[in-house]
């Protein structure tokens, strides 16, 4: 299961005077699933573009099970399955039809066609829609369908770029867990999202786009462990002690200094602060999260990648 | 190339058409409504013209048939920039299918389309109007395949060289329009000052409509308009080339439902 599935090499691409992709590096192995993060503008689309062939990269190389995208996209093709971030499905047909469309292009036909599309509309909560047309579909109906029709073919490599926008609540719920499905199963996901908690809850490796180029990569315990820190707030309904080490802020006391054991700096702390913990109304801990770091990552200019580049250099080359 | 992939896109572009019949059915029955108004005044001209036993409908049903034809070139237009509009274009190039599996799925079914459109309205013609041609009906056949051929290329050559639908559509009905009315649609070439028989066969029409004149008037054989068909096919190739030059997959385009 930790074989590459797609290795990106050095890849660049400018739209004019623009250089969007400075060099990227990246490696996706096989059962796993990329979170791919950035502000907008970062590049994330037309690094998914760039990797599925849509458009050819100044420089740098694009592999997909072996293929080289640039030198055969028909073959590199057959083992994509690519969910745009912009819908696209035909509103006029039906979403049985949608699938079928789909299906043939990835040579599934006559029985095998029909029974994997009825498996995708199942998985994806679509068994009842399969004869409305696309177009009447709820927003989150219309985005699931937009992801199924990626996955009919079971690719090795799945794209989804930013495939929970505008779904609710179920059709997010329903979305991951197919996209966590598809990885168990045996598909590398490149997964570009606004949400982190979705990245933490399919337990994604993180890649962050930045300046055209990769600078954080790891799974999401690291980049937390690396960019995030616990937070301790100790609120008060009367006067604010002083205490070593904490600093006042409004009706509160924050320590100084990161923390690393909240629990045991909570325990210290009222250790020191002795008859002037009754004033203590309220002990907030807030856990590191991937969306915390995010913020640091992002905020933070000219920081250095923190990458397991090493261990895809080898798949690259 | 790949068979499979090119029905994909057929079977999903025929679904599309069919979907949406209204265009297919105003450009089929239009033409016959008008032949009503028209088959008498061409009647009258083409006796004028030394066809003593004709109907009129000689003239009004080829006419017609090609002028439709031409307006019909939007369908065309209209189902490749439907793709940018729905966010398809793109989903489709993320498949193994090549860009030539696309669009030739795509002209596949507008062929076919447009070449039983014009034929309907040459059979209701006959039917209702008494179109009888006295020439080989095999030949008819020959040049409205041919025409149709001819058609789909014009409208491709659209789709590559407009950034936007209304841009094609504009150029398409206009072109087709002038084309159609300058090869002879509406009202016999010979009617037409000099100026404008000296030009008209730069119209592609002009060769469908001068080869048709000839099979339904001049007991013309199909040997006859062997040479009007290889001009029409000249014209669809000169497109199909101009097409394929200026086609960019990759091509920007904006389209609406």
């Amino acid at each position: 299961m930790d074989q590459a599935v797609l290795s990106v090499a050095g890849v660049r691409k400018s739209f004019g005077p623009r250089q969007v992709l400075k060099g990227v590096d990246l490696c996706v192995r096989r059962g796993r699933i990329l979170g791919l993060m950035g502000v907008n503008g970062a590049g994330k689309t037309t690094l998914l573009s760039v990797i599925a062939g849509l458009r050819r990269p100044d420089a740098g190389r694009v592999r997909i099970a072996g293929v080289d995208v640039s030198r055969d996209r028909t073959a590199a093709a057959r083992h994509i399955g690519m969910a745009p971030q912009a819908l696209g499905i035909y509103p006029t047909l039906t979403v049985r039809e949608n699938l079928e469309c789909f299906a043939g292009l990835s040579g599934l036909f006559g029985r095998h066609a029909r029974e994997r599309v009825a498996e995708v509309a199942e998985l994806l909560g679509l068994s009842e829609a399969l004869a409305q047309l696309a177009g009447r579909l709820s927003g989150g109906q219309q985005r699931r369908l937009h992801t199924g029709m990626a996955m009919l073919h079971r690719p090795d490599l799945l794209l989804l770029d930013e495939p929970t926008v505008g779904a609710d609540v179920l059709s997010r719920a329903a979305l991951l867990n197919v996209v966590a499905g598809m990885a168990e199963s045996g598909s590398a996901v490149i997964y570009t999202t606004h949400y982190p908690a979705e990245l933490e809850q399919l337990n994604a490796d993180i890649a962050v786009l930045d300046g055209g180029r990769i600078t954080v990569e790891g799974d999401v315990s690291t980049v937390v462990r690396t960019w995030a820190s616990p937070s301790v707030t100790l609120r008060f309904h009367g006067p604010v002690p002083t205490l070593d080490g904490w600093a006042r802020r409004d009706q509160a006391l924050v320590p100084e200094l990161p923390v690393t054991d909240p629990a045991a700096t909570v325990a210290d702390a009222l250790k020191a602060l002795g008859h002037h913990a009754d004033g203590l109304e309220d002990v907030d801990i807030v856990r590191p999260s991937l969306e915390s770091a995010y913020l640091k990552i992002t905020g933070s200019t000219g920081h250095n990648a923190q990458t397991d580049q090493e261990a895809c250099d080898v798949a690259v080359a | 190339m790949s068979l499979s992939r090119s029905w994909a896109v057929a079977r999903t572009s025929w679904r599309l058409q069919m979907r949406d019949p209204a265009p297919i059915i105003a450009m089929t029955l239009l033409p016959l409504v008008l032949i009503a108004f028209l088959v008498q005044s061409a009647k009258a001209q083409l006796v004028l013209e030394g066809y003593p036993n004709a109907s009129g409908a000689d003239q009004v049903v080829p006419g017609f048939a090609v002028l439709f034809a031409f307006l019909s070139v939007e369908q065309v237009v209209s189902l490749f920039y439907r793709e940018y509009a729905w966010g398809t274009w793109d989903r489709l190039r993320t498949t193994p299918a090549s860009t030539a599996d696309i669009v030739t799925g795509k002209v596949v079914v507008r062929f076919v389309v447009g070449l039983v459109q014009t034929t309907l309205v040459f059979v209701f013609g006959a039917a209702l109007f008494g179109y009888r041609p006295n020439g080989s009906v095999l030949g008819i056949a020959a040049v409205l395949i041919v025409f149709n051929v001819m058609l789909v290329a014009f409208g491709v050559m659209l789709v590559a060289l407009f950034r936007t639908m209304d841009q094609a559509m504009v150029v398409g009905n206009l072109g087709g329009m002038i084309m159609a009315g300058l090869g002879g649609a509406l009202s016999s070439v010979d009617s037409f000052p000099a100026w404008a028989r000296n030009l008209a066969p730069v119209s592609p029409a002009y060769w469908t409509l001068d080869a048709v004149r000839h099979l339904t008037l001049d007991h013309g054989g199909f040997a006859d308009v062997l040479p009007a068909i290889g001009i029409t096919v000249a014209f669809a190739v000169g497109f199909a080339i101009v097409a394929g030059l200026r086609f960019r997959a990759t091509a920007v385009k904006v389209g609406t439902t």
